[in-house]
Formats: structure tokens, C-alpha cells, sequence
């Protein structure tokens, strides 16, 4: 499975894809959602988009909304990982089309268990 | 009259909460090196520092800052980052301390009623203004391999305005 990591820090970036490369997943990278949406058009479609909330140039409910609005990316499934930890922040990315929402900071474990709901644990990391 | 209704506006944030978050954020990302250690007593960071800021604006504006001595700033990022602190750029120690000032503050603007967006991470060699109306809601000193960290957090009185980050921004 392929993810794209989607996070103005690379610190972030790093731990983010460090962890979903420890449950099987092949990762690219983009520090803001306008990379993130060259990264997509470039193809191929990731499975899972992990998407920062506050970023420069177009910040990650932008990125969410711009990516359901287009049928192309019907397939990717999208969770925002951000330290946006109130309520009614929750309740916009979701309405905006994020499937899951994890706030930071986070454990591998609670990572797990998120792409586990979405079903999208690789086959490698069940074993 | 005024100081009188600021008084009894209720502390939505304090040191307690600060350092559950901050503990929290240690145990996910900076479990594998040494703990870091909460202090009771506040200690100023002896020379340079490097101090790294969010601001909260809404209805109580804020600020969130993390102070560290400039020296423990590339072993900070180097655990955060987990890569051998010798090699790392200036720009990867300001972007970690960075974004542990952008986890602290974006748990604490979920405790600010009415809150509105989370600025993004100024790193200087200063710490910030926090205005004359801005009170100091929340404090941690917590001690890393001998070296002081210092958490602060800021809050101004409701309709003041947002603190502004200051100093050498990198």
C-alpha cells in the first residue's frame, strides 16, 4: 500500500512516515496541500492521504475539500493527523470529506488502530 | 472594575493541563532518550535561547512558547527526528522545536473557549511580546539532560488582541 504524508514539518513528515513504513507502507511526501495536489496529479493514487491541518501556501481543509471535489480521487481515502484538537474542528474535516481524524501527538499504536477502522492495515502489519 | 471580571474569569488553562500535554507529547515522540524531568520551581535558561511560538487567536488570544538554551535545541530535534544531532542543519532544529511548540499549542487552544486558528511556528532568538494585557496563564520548567526547557503559556483578557510573534524569526 502506498501513502502520501502531507505536513509542513518534516520532523513530522519523518515520524509520520517512519511510522506508517513500520506497518508496511510505501510513502511519498508534501509540505503543503498544493505539492500534495502535483504529488496526486502525477500519479499514481496513493490509498491513504495523512493531511496536516495548518500549513503555508493552501492548509489541509483546502487540500481535503479540492480532493473530494474531484471524481478522479474518489479512491483515496483521507485522514487528517493534526494538533486541531477541538470538537467542531473534528466535526469540518469530516464534513469536508476526511474519513478519519487523529490528533497529534499520536502513538503508532493509535495510527494502528485508525487505519485499522478504515481497513487499510497492510496485509504485512496483520501477520 | 475591570481587573475585578478579569479575576473571575475562570483559568481554561493551567499548569496542570500544560504539563499533561506536554508529558504526552514527550511519551509519543521522545520516549527512546531520557525523560524529561518536571521542576516546581521556575529556572531561567542561562544564555542564549532559541524560543519557539504559536499563536491562538479568537476570543482570548494567545501565544504558546517553548524556550530551550540554544545548545540543547540540536540534540531536541535530533531525538525528535531520530538522526545523529552532529549532521543536522540549522533549519531541521528550527523546524522540529517548531513543531513542538505547534503540538503544545494546538492541544492548548482546545482548552481556549472560542478559539480561532493556530498561527504557524515562529522559531526566534527571542521570546515574543505578549502585550501588556497579556497574562501568564500557564507555566512549565521541565529539565532535559541537564539543560532547562521552558513551556509558557499566554493569554490575553477577552478582545484584546492576538500577541505578536517577535524577534529574529528563522
Amino acid at each position: 500500500m502506498r501513502a502520501l504524508v502531507v505536513d509542513d514539518s518534516r520532523a513530522m513528515r519523518k515520524i509520520i512516515a517512519g511510522a506508517l513504513r513500520k506497518l508496511g507502507y510505501e510513502t511519498v511526501e508534501a509540505a503543503d496541500g498544493a505539492e500534495a495536489l502535483k504529488v496526486l496529479g502525477e500519479g499514481p493514487l496513493p490509498d491513504l492521504a495523512t493531511v496536516d491541518w495548518n500549513m503555508p501556501v493552501m492548509d489541509g481543509l483546502t487540500f481535503v475539500t479540492q480532493v473530494r471535489a474531484n471524481r478522479e480521487y474518489r479512491a483515496l481515502t483521507l485522514m487528517m493527523v493534526t494538533t486541531e484538537a477541538e470538537h467542531g474542528q473534528i466535526v469540518r474535516a469530516l464534513a469536508a470529506g476526511a474519513h478519519e481524524y487523529l490528533i497529534k501527538p499520536f502513538t503508532v499504536e493509535a495510527l494502528e488502530e485508525k487505519l485499522s477502522l478504515l481497513g487499510l492495515l497492510p496485509e504485512v502489519s496483520q501477520a | 472594575m475591570t481587573e475585578l471580571i478579569e479575576d473571575l474569569e475562570p483559568d481554561y488553562v493551567e499548569d496542570e493541563a500544560l504539563a499533561q500535554i506536554v508529558e504526552q507529547m514527550w511519551a509519543s515522540y521522545f520516549a527512546h532518550v531520557e525523560f524529561l524531568l518536571p521542576s516546581f520551581e521556575p529556572h531561567d535558561i542561562d544564555g542564549e535561547i532559541l524560543c519557539a511560538s504559536v499563536t491562538i487567536s479568537g476570543a482570548r488570544p494567545g501565544i504558546v512558547t517553548v524556550s530551550v538554551e540554544k545548545g540543547v535545541a540540536s540534540p531536541l530535534a535530533a531525538a525528535l527526528l531520530q538522526e545523529d544531532d552532529d549532521a543536522l542543519p540549522a533549519e531541521d532544529v528550527y523546524d522540529a522545536l517548531g513543531e513542538v511548540a505547534n503540538i503544545v499549542g494546538g492541544n492548548i487552544k482546545a482548552l481556549v473557549p472560542d478559539a480561532g486558528p493556530l498561527g504557524l511556528p515562529v522559531v526566534s532568538t527571542a521570546k515574543p511580546l505578549h502585550g501588556s494585557s497579556g497574562r501568564l496563564a500557564a507555566r512549565l520548567d521541565a529539565n532535559w539532560r541537564g539543560q532547562w526547557l521552558t513551556f509558557e503559556v499566554w493569554l490575553a483578557g477577552a478582545g484584546d488582541t492576538t500577541p505578536q510573534n517577535t524577534g529574529q524569526e528563522h
